[in-house]
């Protein structure tokens, strides 16, 4: 017995090695699984080379090979397989449909489905199509990646608030972000101390996947949450087999995508005395010609203002020339990332850990982001019938924030400051004012500090047991601790501290958010036809919110900056707040033959946030769908290789309101150190949830094999019931009611479109389109209430029955009279008739920020080791109001520096221009108007990748099994006709469901490029 | 295994059924109005709120001050802030949605609607304590009906007293808004009856002393301006007497220095009402918009001019107010930051007494030289020893400048306002020196009816 092994182990091996030296022809045919066809095109590669050939028409191959390779048989909509040679020369391959399309595994609420069965609308993006993307959070990463869902920061700052919008802005007064669900836990996603997004807590490098819920059908079982559309995140885990290792690191350089051009000195100077002079001339005095009307002549003012404003310098010989915009900007932007991930398992334990460092130095000045975090992912069987697992992920940002847009301390209103002003004095300390026209806020650069510390546990544990073959139950508990703090200083050279010796605050927030799903999975296949998944079960979810703060002055020195050391504490407080959500959920998919799909769900909430009469509110949905393609007429066609019709109808909620709107309160006020009340709120205990009807038809095909699929769908959402802060008469003493009233519309249609354009041997382009147009009306306000009007005279956003929420309103400029450069204004609505009075202008809708359009197009490429993908995104048809124009751009109404286009302002008789005379003081056309409006279209070349694998043949010797290195750009290219910084803007301190589309000294984004490498093994 | 099932179900709405609870929650930073009502402690410090909305920077905490001398600016001083609201004001052209004409419109009506609540809810008071708080609220409440009939309609001076229209009077709580809460103005004549009873019915209930809360020669003095806007000179002589025999019985005085009567820690010795401020409670907007960056305050908002300075005679104590800073004249007046807010000052008392006096022909108190003197002799002038009219305004408005009386003053007298570049002149009953009714107020309430000019 020996002696044979002996043998057959040398046979064996002599066999090896025969065949290692052997060179050989291999030939077979190539056929589909589903027909038994041939199938021509096919990619035949030998592995790990790129040497290979393509089937022929009649699914036939031929190549030479050594045995001991192995080809790889590879064609869109098929599954990739691979064959070792050994000794054969005819290996005939079936290949098998390749699933992912259809058998794609989406996340939905409460479970998974396969896309195939799916009749709601949800758009999915895989984590890895992300990762590595040098932004702070992942909202910024998803931009124009979903249709439908559109993405919005409102400026370049880091850590800030990101706007998104699913399908559109259902309510006026109530929120409009989407829910977002962090495996299973509804997360804490605003409350921040100031404009922090507690978003960017999370390291997006740990996603698997992002789900959006945009239908009713896919939404609904979230009930009173999903009106804004449900953001499904889910987290990695581990998978059996080796451990993988991962290591990755990133370091790229940042700048401003775009900066405005301003006046030099000279120019600054020639509109300024222009401007002073002008007013001389219309009081009837002449200080240039006639010098006895110098003296208390407006030219004369402006003059001394120039000698004030030039510090030790000389403005008449232009001695010196600072550009102040270029001092807003960091010269040291970039970002730098270090990851490590490890995963694995066996048949029992797999698990995900990963730990990240992420910093981001900002574009702008005294901004800056630093995340470190952490993850563990461990899922345990513990028998057949019993599995557990937890969750944990931690992090912490450190972030040096800036002030809202509208402070005299965002770097950006440095831009304001005149160029015939030194930065420093001749002792080199930075000026300020009155030299400087407004606070020199490089001063905050020296002797500030606004630091934001964040800590983060996301984590949940859940356990789950099978009842039955067909029955588990599942019962998941999480927690989303947010702890914040805030510490300021401004010293006491500083705008807020000057007075004061300095002054600090010091404020803390945590918000305690705990929820848990119990709920019951239900799958049945009823003999051949009949497949049932339903599930079953309750959530509750409790959020505390403690906020503390105080705040001091008279500080000894400006070394000293914890209020321990303030001599006066000025201001204290503490706040609590909370709400809850208690609810019972229901959803059955029902399968017949693969052919005819439907789903119906439902919801019920109870939530602290509503009257007594109104506490809880009933979501049902229901959808239904029909897969053409498995009819016999169509079963087996190539060409159409997928039909789906789907159609879903449902009913979901918005409860993102106050937590105790619905109460008459008294709050707490005080005059003279003694306390008192005051009324703050009205009571309406019929307050109720805002009810969002959706209608959604879609359309799914395949063509080619699914060489080419897509999507189309139209939707309507009508929102009834707003929770709209109806004003009331002031008169009253209250402004305003929380009522549930009024109506609102968005409807519109997504397109989807995916190809495989080039599929060969060595070169892959994959492609994907996807553009939404949504049409948002206001339908019905307060009984009586046409509109909601502007609110401040700085604003245009106002809301009016039958256009978009928040459109511009206001008066239309009309440019320079060309007889006395006035400014005009359209007086009718004709536009036929013009007036220099602003009271007197006709005011109208003179523009909109919602966009028509956005859209997204991603083009992957492989070749050979080299891959590339660029993603193209746009948003079209939306208008910004520039706001700071009535400063910046208004020729010359005040001292504050100009942007160069007011050089074309009006000079003498007979001049067309649409910049009015320079007038000191008389603000000729400074007020919010149209003059300030301009199209925000744009497409930008949102992300740019290229990357190189280093071939398996040169690494496996170095034990790793890959190495890519690459290079990725972020914003590199922006095409649009905007004037202003950028046009992904909206200023942050009045950002709203109304105010949008507003900039204000508001940051540009920051175009990054950088270079990483991640190593696996 | 149907039965496991059973159990678990039953167990866990066991569980979750206590969640239920969980859904009627009350907040922390607040209470139920009724609750807010309910007895003598909670409605005194209703009474204390009503103060706190008073003193808001859109009313007495610096707002009404800094209206009246923008529309009152006659080229002597200068608007040269970036904010549009005060210099719409300054140039006469106020846009119908300046946010601060609609928030001191709101606050007024927020302090009215809460004197309300505390009118409405006396019988819950100590009857120790009832007069003085119902004399405060009354107090409160006709003061602010007198700040916006002096703002948001015509003159008084103007006639036409039962046709010009004035601002809606609410005198109940608002406790829901319903077809009530929709109300039409009401003219300028029953605007002022209604200031004069509240301020009358309101002056004997209070006590003569009360912190720094409103009490007797408060409201006196409060009365003495409603009579002066009137042209009751006889009215407002007896009651700016009553004012100044019952705050000098109870310690008040004119400080030495002229100076020394501004940025005062509390309140100075000829404070008769001012506004509290501390740094916990700093609001103060004559400050903000007077003063200059190195006392805390903006870039200096207001300059003085010239034209003005002309109006003093050489030894004037009251020009050591003016300085220079941020390149441009200032007034020390407003100058340090969590300063009180004066409101009515004792020197204004005795030029309303000199002036009524004068205009009457009588005596009451004083004769007006010796009011007058009195005045000047602070300030190191020397004695008058006969007065004009003319003198007697003159020496108000110096006395008085910047402190946010001159547009009321020049309105009365039917004076007018000069533009600040151009030539036109602004008559006293011109509808440009009149405040619109706020956008939003005519957008939220149909029954309104807007101001002429508008």
């Amino acid at each position: 017995m020996p002696k044979i092994l002996l043998s057959a182990l040398l046979f064996f091996s002599l066999l090896g090695n025969i065949a290692i030296a052997q060179t050989m022809t291999v030939t077979g045919t190539v056929v589909s699984v589903e027909d038994g066809l041939p199938l021509p095109g096919v990619n035949v590669v030998i592995k790990g080379t790129t040497s290979g050939t393509v089937t022929d028409i009649d699914g036939k191959y031929n190549i030479q090979v050594d045995s001991n390779q192995s080809l790889v048989f590879s064609f869109v909509g098929f599954e990739t397989q691979e064959a070792l040679i050994g000794n054969r020369s005819v290996i005939d391959i079936t290949l098998l449909i390749d699933a992912k399309t259809l058998g794609e595994v989406v996340v939905v609420g409460f479970g998974t489905i396969t896309k195939g069965d799916l009749t709601g609308n949800i758009a999915s993006v895989k984590g890895a199509e992300i990762a590595n993307i040098p932004v702070p959070n992942f909202q910024e990463a998803l931009q124009g990646r979903m249709a439908g869902v559109f993405v919005e920061s409102n400026s370049g700052k880091l850590g800030e608030g990101v706007k998104i919008r699913v399908r559109g802005t259902t309510s006026i007064s109530g929120g409009n972000e989407p829910l977002y669900i962090i495996d299973g836990l509804p997360i804490t996603s605003g409350g921040a101390i100031g404009d922090f997004n507690p978003l960017a807590d999370i390291n997006f490098n740990d996603i698997e996947s992002f789900e959006v819920l945009k239908d009713a059908s896919a939404a609904a079982i979230y009930g009173a949450r999903a009106s804004n559309g449900v953001v499904l995140i889910t987290t990695k885990s581990g998978a059996k087999g080796k451990t993988k290792f991962n290591v990755g690191v990133q370091r790229g350089v940042s700048s401003p995508t775009r900066k405005r051009e301003f006046l030099n000195s000279s120019e600054f100077i020639e509109l300024m005395r222009e401007a002073g002079y002008n007013n001389d001339l219309r009081n009837g005095i002449d200080p240039i010609n006639n010098p006895a009307d110098f003296e208390g002549s407006d030219l004369e003012f402006v003059e001394g203002r120039l000698d004030r404003y030039s510090g030790w310098s000389d403005w008449r010989t232009l001695e010196t020339e600072t550009d102040w915009q270029e001092q807003a900007f960091n010269p040291d932007a970039g970002v730098t990332n270090v990851n490590f991930s490890a995963s694995g398992g066996d048949e029992k334990t797999k698990f995900y850990f990963s730990t990240a460092y992420d910093k981001q130095d900002g574009i702008i000045i005294r901004n800056d982001f630093e995340r470190i975090s952490t993850r563990l992912n461990l899922d345990h069987k513990v028998s057949a019938i019993f599995n557990f697992g937890v969750n944990l992920g931690f992090s912490r940002v450190r972030n040096n924030r800036l002030s809202d847009d509208n402070q005299f301390n965002n770097p950006i209103q440095l831009v304001a400051l005149a160029p015939i002003t030194p930065i420093r004095d001749l002792e080199g300390m930075l000026y300020d004012r009155p030299t400087t026209t407004y606070y020199n806020n490089l001063i905050d650069s020296e002797n500030a500090q606004w630091l934001n510390t964040s800590f983060r546990n996301i984590s949940n544990i859940y356990g789950e047991i099978q009842i039955t073959k067909d029955l588990r139950f599942k019962s998941e508990f999480g927690v989303d601790v947010m702890n914040q703090n805030q510490e300021q200083f401004f010293g006491s050279r500083t705008n807020s501290g000057l007075s004061t010796n300095g002054f600090a605050r010091s404020s803390w927030l945590r918000i305690f958010n705990y929820n848990t799903n119990n709920f019951f999975t239900y799958t049945k296949a009823i003999g051949t036809k009949h497949n049932i998944d339903a599930i079953g079960g309750m959530q509750f979810q409790k959020s505390e919110d403690n906020f503390t703060s105080v705040e001091g002055q008279e500080f000894p020195l400006d070394e000293l900056r914890t209020l321990a050391s303030a001599a006066e504490i000025t201001g204290g407080t503490s706040t609590l707040t909370n709400f809850t959500f208690l609810s019972y959920f229901a959803r059955v998919n029902y399968k017949f033959n693969n052919k005819f799909l439907a789903t119906f769900s439902a919801r019920a909430d109870g939530s602290s946030r509503f009257g007594d009469n109104n506490k809880w509110g009933f979501f049902p949905a229901a959808s239904a769908g029909w897969v053409l393609s498995e009819e016999s007429f169509l079963k087996g066609n190539e060409t159409l290789s997928l039909l789906k019709l789907r159609a879903s109808y449902g009913l979901t909620g918005n409860a993102e309101i106050g937590d105790f709107d619905h109460l008459g309160l008294f709050g707490t006020s005080s005059y003279g150190l003694i306390p008192g009340l005051t009324p703050t709120q009205i009571p309406n205990p019929n307050l109720t949830w805002e009810k969002t009807e959706q209608f959604n038809i879609g359309i799914e095909f395949g063509i080619i094999r699914d060489r080419i699929t897509g999507e189309i769908d139209y939707y309507d959402k009508s929102t009834r019931d707003l929770l709209l802060n109806v004003p009331v008469p002031a008169t009253s003493g209250f402004n305003v009611q929380r009522q549930n009233i009024g109506r609102m519309q968005n409807y519109g249609f997504e397109f989807i479109l995916n190809g495989a354009v080039v599929s060969k041997e060595n070169f892959n382009w994959n492609a994907s389109i996807n553009f939404a147009r949504n049409i948002n009306r206001v339908r019905e306000l307060a009984p009586g209430q046409e509109s909601i009007p502007p609110e401040s005279s700085r604003s245009l956003n106002g809301i009016f029955i039958g256009e978009s929420i928040g459109v511009f309103y206001g008066p239309k400029f009309a440019g320079a009279d060309a007889e006395n450069g006035d400014a005009l204004y359209y007086s009718n609505a004709d536009m036929t008739e013009t007036t220099n009075d602003i009271n007197n202008a006709e005011r109208m809708v003179v523009g909109d920020p919602n966009p028509q359009f956005i859209g997204g197009i991603t083009n992957n490429f492989s070749f050979g080791n080299f891959d590339m993908n660029f993603l193209f995104q746009g948003v079209f048809g939306n208008d910004i109001y520039d706001g700071g124009g009535g400063f910046f751009a208004a020729n010359g109404d005040w001292f504050d520096n100009s942007t160069r286009d007011q050089m074309a302002r009006w000079q003498n008789p007979g001049d067309i221009t649409m910049i009015p005379q320079a007038r000191l003081g008389e603000c000729n056309g400074c007020q919010a108007s149209s003059r300030y409006l301009s199209d925000g279209s744009y497409v930008r070349l949102r992300t740019l990748t290229i990357g190189y694998s280093i071939p398996n043949n040169l690494i496996s010797k170095m034990k790793i099994s890959s190495a890519r290195f690459y290079l990725i750009g972020q914003n590199l290219l922006t095409f649009t006709n905007y004037k202003g910084w950028d046009p992904e803007v909206n200023a942050d301190f009045s950002a709203s469901n109304v105010s949008q589309g507003n900039d204000f000294y508001s940051a540009p984004q920051a175009r990054t490029i950088s270079l990483g490498l991640n190593v696996g093994f | 295994m149907k039965k496991y099932i059973i159990i678990g179900l039953l167990g866990l709405v066991t569980v979750f059924s206590s969640c239920n609870d969980e859904l009627f929650l009350t907040p922390f930073q607040s209470i139920d109005q009724d609750l807010a009502l309910s007895n003598d402690a909670n409605v005194k410090s209703v009474l204390i709120g009503a103060y706190a909305e008073m003193r808001s920077v859109s009313l007495y905490g610096g707002r009404l001050q800094l209206y009246s001398e923008m529309l009152g600016a006659n080229g002597e001083i200068r608007w040269e802030g970036t904010f549009n609201q005060p210099r719409e004001m300054f140039n006469k052209s106020i846009v119908v949605n300046n946010s601060f004409v609609e928030g001191t419109w709101a606050a007024a009506y927020r302090v009215i609607n809460v004197s309300n609540n505390v009118l409405a809810s006396l019988e819950v008071v100590d009857e120790e304590d009832r007069d003085r708080v119902k004399g405060e609220a009354l107090f409160l409440r006709g003061s602010m009906y007198f700040e916006l009939i002096k703002l948001y309609g015509l003159p008084y001076v103007a006639g036409n007293l039962s046709t010009n229209l004035g601002v809606p009077i609410v005198l109940t709580p608002t406790r829901g808004i319903n077809e009530e809460s929709f109300v039409s103005r009401n003219t300028v004549a029953e605007v002022y009856a209604q200031v004069l009873s509240d301020l009358t019915e309101a002056e004997p209930l209070l006590p003569p002393t009360n912190g720094f809360f409103a009490n007797s020669y408060v409201t006196a003095a409060q009365l003495s301006r409603v009579y002066l806007q009137m042209e009751r000179f006889a009215d407002a002589r007896d009651a700016a007497n009553r004012a100044i025999l019952l705050s000098e019985a109870n310690g008040k005085r004119l400080v030495t220095n002229f100076m020394d009567a501004f940025n005062t820690n509390g309140d100075s010795p000829e404070d008769l009402f001012a506004i509290q401020v501390n740094t916990q409670d700093p609001d103060n907007d004559m400050f903000t918009f007077y003063s200059l960056p190195e006392f805390g305050a903006r870039d200096g908002d207001v300059a003085i001019l010239t034209n003005h300075l002309n109006g003093y005679e050489s030894n004037d104590d009251r020009l050591t107010q003016f300085f220079t800073g941020a390149g441009e004249l200032r007034t020390a007046k407003w100058r340090d930051q969590f300063k009180n807010v004066k409101v009515i000052r004792l020197t204004e008392m005795y030029l309303t007494r000199a002036e009524a006096n004068f205009r009457e022909n009588t005596a009451i108190g004083a004769t007006p030289l010796v009011d007058i003197n009195r005045i000047r002799a602070r300030v190191i002038l020397p004695a008058k020893t006969s007065l004009t009219l003319g003198e007697i305004l003159k020496e108000r408005r110096l006395e008085l400048a910047h402190e946010g009386h001159i547009i009321h003053d020049v309105k009365r007298v039917r004076g007018s306002i000069n533009d600040n570049t151009g030539s036109d002149v602004f008559p006293f009953d011109s509808p440009r020196m009149v405040f619109p009714i706020p956008q939003r107020e005519m957008d939220a309430n149909p029954n309104l009816v807007q101001n002429p000019g508008y």
